[in-house]
């Protein structure tokens, strides 16, 4: 039982920074309908500038974070700029493939600045390990899990309770009616890429610290992005949250129980039956009755 | 610091075109086609340094042209790679890409050329197809397992070893040589698991493995899931030693776990520049520090044995590349890492030792050299 409640730990904390990754996601999505496949390229980048950035200004995680999000935020802005923006109104195929290119150059990019070898950002707060009642918990994971839950409440509130977040839902539910009653939606796109990217940026620090970042680690995780969002709802923010931490549970349990490569291929059956009896994923008609 | 390292990377290109000179005036020619993007970089970019330090450091008299060629990690990107390297004239010898499929994918082109591949893939296939023209300066799986499993026995006394190793055909090769050698040593292992290098959490296979109640764990993955084990091994305290595979001994493996969690971990390499143990392998490692402002590891200084008695061939009169092929098939030489010898099939390399860490630096020690007759 302390092994399965050890494993569980794990697991939320590693489904936490999945959901960041399916956050972002899935923003980009509602606001512009487009994939983008450079998510997972941009939480690389955030792990590589908190690696840079402690680097240079010897501070606890927790405190790089802000600047972290920050300039990926810059960076979501630069991103939308170049790569969806232009192509907006070509077919979608068009920034499907411009954030494929955007993330093979973040992956070289990073290789060039950084090299190839595997870097570590500095933990949140500190690096030790609590025994709660026989189960050990690092801090990090402690850490991980709150920072994650507060970002994603944020997310919820800045949605919900702001004018910010209605304009950007109004973009993202209908970009042409939107513009009519005066809502800068250009603006309003490359908010949501710089959001996105802030998201992926923290992902980026938190996962760093427990699993180490190199330039081609970001390809993973938009597998599993996708993943998430497909499973909780395309569209759904808890769809996403909810898909994200599904996966990791599954991965670590499975994985735990019968071997990794089960997991994988129970993953991927699991996926497969659940769009068989829900297609619209475990949330879909939560986020239609919200549109 | 990113600022530092992207003026040193600039740096080691423009140093290996300084050194390459114009292409008239070139003796030799030696591209290096390994590959610097990809799942592959970290291994590759020590190979590739290690090539363009020997290349710089060529005996007096040669001038030698160069051009390093990033080859990816896909067997075209390397076939593509030796059309481009070959387009200008037969090169000398080339310094080939660690990667195994890479490495098969090339065999053919450079039978059909005449070209000398000089490598540090592990990979035992490549010298088993017959071409003559393939040489390895690095031991294979068959001398590195060995060794791996040796200490385990026969050092450590230990007789269930749980095996974690790579899903990838580096990982599964060097599976298949553990297995072999653990049954030549009478010992079974009483857990084996592939794990994918994308893997963020390894507590699910170190549960798993610790449920099978083994005296040892013993691994062969890459680097990053190695420090991930590692990690969360010494997190967890399992209570057995862990011997890992040559990916523990790289120095960016070590610079991402804190010295005490490397405490007792051991692991298995050619060689082990960073541990010192002569004035050449030091100012090896000095001269690599200077050149490219990071830690060397076995690749690189397999790497530049292979390029250096290349060079010396070729300092000795061999500046073509049948007469370098027929240099390296017959000579020994005595190189940093080892004397290197051919076994008639293209291996060179023919021993490993064991590094073991005491927890108070991220410096290993070598504890034990095998060496097998070629």
């Amino acid at each position: 039982m302390t092994g399965v409640a050890q494993l569980l730990v794990n697991g939320v904390a590693l489904g936490a920074s999945y959901a960041l990754v399916a956050l972002g996601f899935v923003l980009v999505l509602n606001a512009t309908s487009a994939v983008n496949f450079a998510q997972g390229d941009l939480v690389m980048a955030g792990g590589f500038l908190a690696v840079a950035l402690a680097g240079s200004i010897p501070l606890p995680g927790i405190l790089l974070l802000p600047l972290v999000a920050a300039l990926m935020a810059a960076l979501g802005l630069l991103v939308s700029l170049l790569a969806y923006l232009p192509l907006r109104h070509r077919p979608p195929v068009s920034v499907f493939i411009s954030t494929i290119a955007v993330g093979i150059i973040l992956q070289n990019g990073a290789t060039l600045l950084f090299g190839p070898e595997p870097k570590a950002a500095p933990p949140l707060f500190g690096g030790g390990t609590l025994d709660i009642a026989g189960v050990l918990v690092p801090e990090q994971s402690l850490a991980v899990v709150a920072v994650a839950g507060l970002l994603i409440l944020g997310q919820h509130w800045l949605f919900a309770r702001t004018q910010l977040g209605r304009r950007l839902r109004a973009t993202a539910q209908d970009p042409e009616m939107a513009r009519a009653c005066g809502i800068p939606v250009t603006a309003m796109v490359a908010a949501t890429f710089a959001l996105g990217a802030a998201l992926a940026g923290a992902a980026g620090l938190l996962l760093s610290n427990q699993f180490f970042v190199t330039p081609t680690s970001g390809s993973g995780l938009i597998l599993k992005a996708y993943i998430a969002v497909t499973i909780g709802g395309w569209g759904s923010v808890a769809g996403a949250v909810a898909g994200a931490l599904l996966i990791a549970a599954f991965e670590v349990v499975v994985s735990a129980t019968l071997s990794y490569s089960a997991a994988t291929a129970a993953l991927y059956l699991a996926l497969l039956a659940i769009l068989a009896v829900r297609p619209q994923g475990l949330f879909g008609e939560a986020a239609r009755s919200r549109a | 610091m990113p600022a530092r390292k992207a003026i040193l990377f600039a740096a080691a290109f423009a140093a290996l075109s300084s050194a390459a000179g114009p292409a008239a005036a070139a003796d030799l020619d030696i591209p290096v086609l390994v590959p610097v993007t990809g799942f592959l970089a970290l291994e590759g970019t020590s190979q590739r340094n290690g090539a363009v330090l020997a290349i710089r450091q060529a005996p007096e008299g040669l001038t030698v042209r160069s051009e390093v060629i990033d080859t990816g990690t896909s067997p075209e990107g390397a076939v593509t790679a030796l059309e481009r390297a070959s387009g200008r004239g037969t090169p000398t010898a080339i310094a080939a890409s660690m990667l195994g499929t890479q490495m098969l994918a090339m065999l053919p082109l450079a039978d059909e050329y005449g070209i000398p591949l000089v490598t540090v893939s592990g990979t035992a296939s490549i010298t088993e197809r017959g071409n003559p023209w393939v040489f390895r300066f690095f031991p294979g799986d068959g001398v590195t397992k060995t060794a791996h499993a040796r200490y385990v026995a026969e050092e450590l006394g230990k007789r269930r070893p749980a095996v974690i190793y790579q899903t990838t055909a580096y990982g599964q090769s060097g599976q298949a040589h553990l297995r072999d050698a653990f049954a030549k040593l009478g010992v079974e292992p009483v857990f084996e698991e592939g794990v994918d290098p994308g893997i963020r959490d390894m507590l699910p296979v170190l549960t798993k493995a610790m449920a099978a109640n083994p005296d040892v764990l013993v691994l062969h993955l890459h680097s990053g899931p190695t420090a991930l084990f590692v990690r969360q091994a010494a997190a967890m305290n399992p209570g057995v030693p862990i011997v890992a595979g040559s990916a523990m001994h790289q120095p960016s493996t070590a610079a991402l776990l804190e010295p005490a969690e490397l405490k007792g971990v051991c692991a298995e390499t050619s060689a082990s520049p960073v541990s010192g143990g002569s004035p050449e392998m030091e100012r090896f490692t000095a001269d690599y520090r200077a050149a490219f402002g990071t830690e060397p590891d076995a690749f690189a200084l397999g790497q530049y044995d292979g390029i250096r008695m290349v060079l010396d061939a070729a300092a000795d009169g061999a500046d073509t590349p049948e007469a370098v092929r027929n240099a390296l098939a017959k000579g020994i030489y005595r190189g940093l890492a080892m004397t290197y010898r051919s076994d008639g099939r293209g291996n060179m390399a023919h021993s490993a030792v064991i590094v073991c860490y005491d927890g108070s630096s991220r410096v290993p020690a070598v504890v034990k050299r095998y060496d097998v007759a070629p």
